[in-house]
């Protein structure tokens, strides 16, 4: 943990924000892992400084309470804190902002699903934050994005999504809790009154944003700079997710053949 | 949003006059449907509004309590918004059918009345961490057209300029409680400034183009939208995006922009009427539903 | 890019009723005594109470010999056997598609009462009965006239004419089944330059015209669908879907000549201004000023 502690920098501004985005690169190589709920179908376990988020994906199952025939399947999609995640004890109970951040996980996730190859059924994901230290959404939709490639669920890209916090002149990328807070206030008079925070998911195959959800207030122009920046950052994390994902198909795979030249030599003892 | 059935056929249709830019009522792609919108219609309520855009009909009643401020926020007021999707609108909405859409849509306003720039909580702090106005913003969808959000919004805000804050004549702690003493004339009270209070504009993406106001048919043969919250000072409080499907960068970009500049008519249209309407005098005649 | 935004006052609000000049019909409410003379058969929207035929739904009555029924002023659509109606298919089930046509249930279109490519007298296997989505899925229109009426109201379709079938590009406009006329044709090519199918349900389809010898090579299931409408037929389509909304919201009979009337009183207007009440309104009165005048003559 002492590395993430001497990589806590991400003041950027502007265009500086590679240095930012390398740091954050670098980090998230050892910290992302698929396969970590045995008993899912699919999971995946995220760790971005302080930020710890691990989310499971189970089989297709029939939509419940539902009659006549969809084309397409659904997504079902929960992101809850854990009640001792945040600084104040959270409701067991979903509140208003889990809610809205189980909405964007959904429409983050669902144009990158084949989602015509299972109608009628749906996919259940399930993203808990188990520590958070800003920009949970985002690591959660990366995290289930992952989950539902180890489940082997269809998708026509991985989706990887990153935060964007905005106060006055000065953009944090992946900002922490008290970042988050800052972006919420109005900054002191000054130059540039903007705050807010961005939370985009991209698809870089398809060069496609599947969720852009903005809060806070500002002009035009900052907006649409941030889309640029977002990009950039979603694109680096997007080859660690697809590392991730290789690097845990290699392992199965070890296993696999391990498992078969074991059943040979025991074939070979018994003959 | 309950799901109407096209043919493909009538798709294709719809699809080329996005295309050409004539859509199916004549419009073209970045034009409204006629609005009507009425304040004060409700009696009970402390502010109240109705819009009918086209065949969507919103009630947005307003009323103040008076509450404790947050903790972490003594100097500032409190606002909710609930969202009451009735099953008069469409029996889709029965019993919790309506739940996951007035969700969206609350918290979605909720968002974009979030920031300081938008709304000034603190004209509603009476007596800091002690007592505070909360206003209740409650909306009521009679009857479902297409373009929730964006006639949502305005009804909100027509609902909030409005709104009458009874006048506190004095605040005084008396040991533990608090005394307040209320003005007892029903026409002393304060307004509430909404100037910049944002419109939700959606750009309904049909192929390639970008469409406003989109009909329910034009809705369903969209592959998704973009909401934007736009203030009248061009201030962007609030991007999401409905649907499936997902934008390019460069679209996003180009549907921002495009959105910008229709958030600012629709506020200045807004406030003309509302403004035209106040000229009427406190003797304005309420339509409300009949006639 | 121009944009249009247009917010009213509730105050700017227009009556639009218009009065004609031939006398409102006596009008009964639901519980309302029409007679106590016996001798009388209880019809629809009627039911007796003690020896009087009191009226059940609000509306006008009618007679027919001793047959007394209520006319609802505003229903769903009744059918009769005939009856040229357009519906929109709502669901694919063995043998046969139930389609939406506004009445009570749903309607019933067999296999076997539809012409089906290559020929009509053509024998139905399993083979078509697999096919049946090609030919007809959910959410297409169709037009057909009743065939059958069943015993719980529900009404058979058929479609084993030329001129039924799918429909292809254009624009559906729902009013009441009341407001349309009935006439001997409900198929019309108007002279504007569209082709308008008036259903005898409510359900209006507006189309680019189909020359002669196309329709005929229709046969009901093709549909084009890269065939790009030009802006000129568009702009027709949506002035007439205007227009007929204009009337219906004016409570209007529709028929060809009231359509055509109002479509010609509309050309001062831009099609998007059709959309606001004063035109609309406007375009009614003078449409209904030339029926008086016709009438008279």
């Amino acid at each position: 943990m002492d590395r993430t502690a001497t990589l806590t920098k991400k003041e950027t501004s502007g265009h500086e924000s590679q240095l930012g985005l390398d740091t954050k690169a670098d980090r998230l190589t050892d910290h992302v892992k698929t396969g970590v709920v045995s008993q899912a179908k699919g999971s995946a376990y995220i760790e971005q400084s302080n930020t710890k988020v691990v989310c499971s994906v189970f089989d297709p199952r029939e939509i419940p309470r539902k009659s006549g025939y969809s084309v397409n399947g659904e997504l079902y999609c929960e992101f809850k804190f854990a009640p001792f995640s945040c600084i104040q004890w959270r409701s067991h109970q979903p509140d208003a902002f889990e809610k809205e951040c189980s909405l964007i996980l959904r429409r983050s996730l669902e144009p990158a699903v084949c989602r015509h190859e299972f109608p009628n059924f749906q996919v259940d994901v399930y993203a808990l934050v188990l520590e958070n230290d800003g920009s949970a959404l985002a690591a959660a939709i990366t995290c289930a994005a992952l989950a539902l490639a180890d489940a082997s669920v269809p998708m026509y890209d991985l989706v990887v999504a990153a935060t964007l916090g905005v106060h006055g002149d000065k953009k944090f990328m992946d900002p922490t809790v008290e970042e988050e807070s800052l972006c919420n206030i109005l900054p002191p008079d000054g130059r540039s009154r903007n705050h807010g925070i961005i939370t985009a998911a991209f698809s870089p195959a398809h060069q496609q944003m599947s969720e852009f959800a903005q809060s806070g207030a500002m002009d035009i122009d900052c907006a649409t700079s941030s889309i640029q920046l977002l990009r950039e950052a979603c694109e680096s994390i997007y080859l660690l997710s697809q590392q991730c994902l290789l690097k845990g198909v290699t392992k199965m795979l070890k296993k696999k053949q391990k498992e078969i030249k074991l059943d040979l030599s025991s074939d070979r003892i018994a003959c | 949003m309950a799901e109407i059935l096209l043919s493909e056929a009538e798709k294709t249709f719809i699809l080329h006059g996005v295309e050409e830019g004539f859509r199916c009522d004549g419009r073209m792609r970045l034009d409204y449907r006629p609005m009507e919108v009425e304040t004060d219609v409700v009696s009970h309520a402390s502010g109240s509004a109705r819009l009918r855009l086209a065949n969507t009909d919103i009630l947005v009643g307003v009323k103040t309590e008076i509450d404790t401020p947050y903790p972490e926020r003594p100097r500032e007021g409190k606002i909710e918004f609930f969202v009451d999707c009735s099953a008069n609108a469409t029996p889709a909405f029965e019993g919790r059918g309506g739940e996951e859409l007035g969700t969206e849509i609350s918290n979605s306003l909720a968002t974009a009345y979030q920031s300081s720039q938008t709304f000034d909580l603190t004209a509603l702090c009476i007596l800091p961490g002690q007592q505070c106005w909360k206003l209740y913003i409650d909306i009521l969808i009679l009857e479902c057209g297409g373009n929730l959000f964006d006639a949502v919004s305005l009804a909100v805000k027509a609902a909030l300029h409005n709104t009458r804050v009874p006048k506190v004549k004095g605040a005084c702690l008396d040991g533990g409680t608090v005394d307040l003493q209320l003005s007892d004339d029903p026409y002393d009270c304060c307004r509430l400034d909404v100037s910049d209070a944002p419109c939700l504009v959606t750009l309904c993406k049909i192929g390639d183009h970008c469409v406003v106001d989109p009909t329910a048919e034009e809705e369903t043969c969209s592959s998704g939208s973009v909401v934007i919250a736009i203030t009248e000072k061009s201030l962007v409080t609030s991007v999401f995006k409905t649907g499936v499907g997902s934008f390019h960068p460069q679209t996003l970009i180009d549907i921002l922009k495009v959105g910008q500049t229709i958030g600012l008519s629709v506020n200045k249209a807004l406030r003309a009427a509302l403004l035209e309407e106040e000229q009427q005098g406190r003797k304005k005649e309420c339509f409300g539903f009949l006639k | 890019m121009t944009q249009n935004v247009h917010i009213r006052l509730a105050s700017q609000r227009i009556d639009n009723t218009i009065v004609g000049t031939s006398e409102v019909p006596r009008l009964y409410t639901p519980g309302e005594i029409i007679t106590c003379r016996s001798g009388f058969m209880r019809g629809h929207g009627t039911y007796m109470e003690e020896d009087a035929l009191t009226a059940s739904v609000a509306g006008v009555v009618e007679q027919v010999n001793k047959l007394i029924s209520v006319r609802p002023i505003k229903n769903r659509y009744n059918g009769e056997i005939g009856d040229v109606v357009v519906g929109r298919i709502t669901e694919v089930q063995q043998k046969r598609w139930k389609v939406d046509t506004n009445s009570r249930l749903d309607s019933v279109l067999l296999l076997s009462s539809v012409n089906l490519p290559g020929g009509e007298l053509r024998r139905r296997g399993t083979e078509d009965e697999q096919m049946m989505r090609k030919y007809l899925q959910e959410g297409d229109l169709i037009s057909a006239e009743v065939q059958k009426i069943y015993d719980d109201g529900s009404l058979s379709l058929y479609t084993r004419s030329l001129k039924y079938g799918k429909l292809c590009q254009g624009v559906l406009v729902k009013v009441f089944p009341s407001l349309v006329k009935r006439r001997k044709t409900h198929f019309h090519n108007l002279p504007c330059g569209a082709s308008m199918i008036l259903g005898n349900n409510g359900f209006i389809w507006i189309c680019p015209t189909v020359s002669e010898d196309e329709e005929n090579g229709l046969g009901g299931f093709t549909e084009n669908l890269l065939e790009v409408v030009p802006r000129t037929d568009r702009e027709v389509i949506a002035r007439l879907r205007n227009c007929i909304l204009a009337l219906a919201n004016c409570k209007m009979m529709l028929c060809d000549t009231s359509i055509l009337y109002a479509f010609e009183e509309s050309q001062k207007y831009e099609v998007l201004e059709l959309l606001r009440p004063e035109p609309m309104l406007d375009v009614c009165v003078l449409t209904q000023q030339r029926l008086y005048m016709q009438e008279d003559e």
